[in-house]
């Protein structure tokens, strides 16, 4: 159901089936809503399908070759129900650069009923700083590109694309031509900060290469953006479960990078303290950002690779039994060592404590553990364009089984020693690529320890106290005067 | 999808961990059991020393066990949650 199109991408070149697409729907329209951020994209597009045939329940999306590969996020529901549908994908028509994808209907439709399908995306790394350079104190911009029907293999009454962007400062959008076919009024109309593509009425399908070459475009929308474009270029999670201590510690090594236009000339920390001084910074500088931790954590530690950084706040939520609904989030306000300018990079361990107790249950049917672990911590607005969580269980963990909210790129089970160890513990390891905020979901491991395995470390540290002991009767009784002196009785 | 809604539907509904020994008590735990280690093997290196080592052994045992939960209940006193 929720996708990372780089496994995708290996059956693409496997696959160049051409889907025969029967006409069994009707779009009466289609509505695409693109909320341009700074490095994650939401693009919403609603269709309102009217069934033809009897018995449609298989719906087609077609999406462009481009858009699949920059998509990290994918869901389709129906509008106003919560639950997803189900999606698989079904081949690329040939010639065409685009990739069909079947969405399954809870039920199918009689002829002539209409549903309104909601297609959730979330791009990354589809916006680019332009210019690539900016002063301290200059503005920042940034640049989308996309194509500018949305299409369909099937025919379309009316359909409309939207950029929404945070601003209305637009410097540039595309007057896209060759469209009096479909509309007889202006193409193109920016109100605020919205520019609407549309609508064009009576498209035909557009799943096929005729109509890609005649009327398919680019459009390209400059922007102005306020917020700092964040990316993390990699993000090293580890969650380590502890038994005796009842302990989940869970410790994030980020490297974090400022993706906005690169910084032109030096820093100059005068300037920057009379901007934060008059509260006018520019919108390309990261000077502090604010992450949710969860609740009832404690020993927490923010450091680099200078040492603790001390500029941050953190205030603690209360804890939360685990079957409740949690409301309040730990807020963690991090101000890294210097502000990160654009193009500069910041490294820094996150870490903390929190019980057991809060993410961890007991099946006593089954005898088996199950623990959550979240896959990020998200940092508002960021993509993560590496991350490898590792997930280490206690010593003598055995029956291990997971599940993850989505595939992983990989998965491994390795061993990871530490203290008072002595066969090891199972360590998972999962990878993803291209995380963004809709993937900060939990991981589920499962596993067993058995009694014996817990008093493993006890029995060790026992051990080797043993053999201190053994030493020391030994060492008691052995002689070592070099010479006796003979007692004289005087 | 249905197998990670099961197995989060099964995680909600389980009671939470609970551990063998409350952490609460790690603490006085460790003193105890670290201070009856240290008293047991004062006590074994005052005794005579005879060939066969007949009291000396059971109280090393005794003290090596003690001494081992002492060291683990001390590993989590301190944080270093093992």
């Amino acid at each position: 159901m929720l996708r990372l199109w780089s496994a995708i991408s290996c059956l693409l070149l496997a696959s160049a089936a051409a889907s025969a697409s029967s006409q069994s729907f009707e779009n009466s329209a289609i509505v695409r809503t693109i909320d341009l951020g700074g490095s994650l994209v939401h693009v919403t597009t609603t269709f309102a399908v009217k069934a033809l045939k009897e018995a449609a329940g298989v719906y087609t999306i077609t999406l462009p070759e481009d858009e699949i590969f920059n998509t990290s996020w994918l869901e389709v529901k129906v509008k106003g129900k919560q639950q997803p549908l189900t999606v698989t994908y079904s081949g690329a028509p040939a010639g065409s650069k685009s990739h069909n994808l079947d969405v399954s209907l809870e039920k199918p439709l009689e002829a002539g009923a209409t549903i309104n399908l909601v297609l959730e995306t979330v791009q990354t790394h589809t916006t680019r700083p332009w210019p690539q350079q900016a002063a301290q104190d200059e503005d920042q911009s940034l640049k989308y590109e996309t194509s500018l029907f949305v299409l369909s293999p099937y025919n379309t009454s009316v359909q409309r694309t939207k950029l929404k962007s945070s601003s209305p400062r637009i410097i540039f959008y595309t007057e896209p031509e060759n469209v009096q076919a479909f509309t007889l009024e202006n193409p193109v109309t920016k109100s605020g900060s919205t520019v609407t593509y549309g609508p064009y009425s009576n498209v035909p399908p557009s799943a096929n290469q005729a109509f890609l070459d005649k009327y398919q475009q680019r459009v390209v929308l400059h922007y102005s953006y306020d917020y700092p474009v964040l990316e993390v270029l990699k993000l090293r999670r580890a969650a380590e479960i502890s038994h005796w201590g009842a302990n989940l510690n869970i410790q994030d090594d980020i490297v974090l990078h400022n993706a906005g236009p690169r910084l032109n000339g030096h820093f100059s920390r005068l300037q920057h303290q009379t901007q934060s001084f008059y509260g006018r910074g520019a919108p390309h500088v990261l000077p502090l950002f604010t992450v949710q931790l969860p609740p009832g954590i404690r020993n927490t530690y923010y450091l680099d690779q200078i040492g603790n950084v001390s500029t941050s706040h953190l205030r603690v939520a209360p804890s939360v039994s685990r079957g409740l609904k949690n409301t309040q989030n730990s807020v963690l306000e991090l101000k890294p060592r210097y502000p990160i300018m654009g193009g500069w990079n910041y490294t820094y361990t996150l870490g903390w404590d929190a019980p057991l107790g809060d993410s961890g249950s007991y099946d006593p049917n089954t005898g088996k553990y199950i623990v959550s672990i979240p896959v990020m911590t998200e940092i508002p607005g960021a993509v993560v364009n590496d991350a490898e969580i590792s997930i280490i269980l206690p010593e003598g963990a055995t029956d291990v089984d997971y599940v993850a909210p989505f595939p992983a790129l990989s998965n491994e089970i390795s061993t990871h020693v530490t203290y008072l160890d002595t066969i090891g513990r199972p360590m998972v390891i999962f990878k993803y690529k291209n995380l963004t905020n809709k993937h900060a979901k939990p991981i589920y491991v499962s596993y067993r320890v058995p009694i014996s395995a817990h008093l493993r470390k006890p029995m060790a540290v026992a051990t080797v106290l043993l053999v201190l002991f053994t030493f020391a009767m030994v060492a008691r009784r052995v002689d070592l005067t070099i010479y006796k002196t003979p007692t004289k009785k005087m | 999808m249905s197998e990670y809604e099961s197995i989060k539907a099964l995680h909600d509904s389980l009671p939470p961990f609970r551990p063998l020994i409350s952490v609460a008590l790690l603490p006085y735990l460790a003193l105890i059991l670290l201070a009856s280690t240290f008293a047991l093997a004062f006590y074994s290196s005052i005794l005579p020393k005879t060939t066969i080592p007949g009291k000396e052994i059971p109280l090393a045992v005794t003290a090596s066990i003690l001494g081992g939960f002492g060291v683990v209940a001390l590993f989590c006193t301190v944080g270093v949650y093992v």
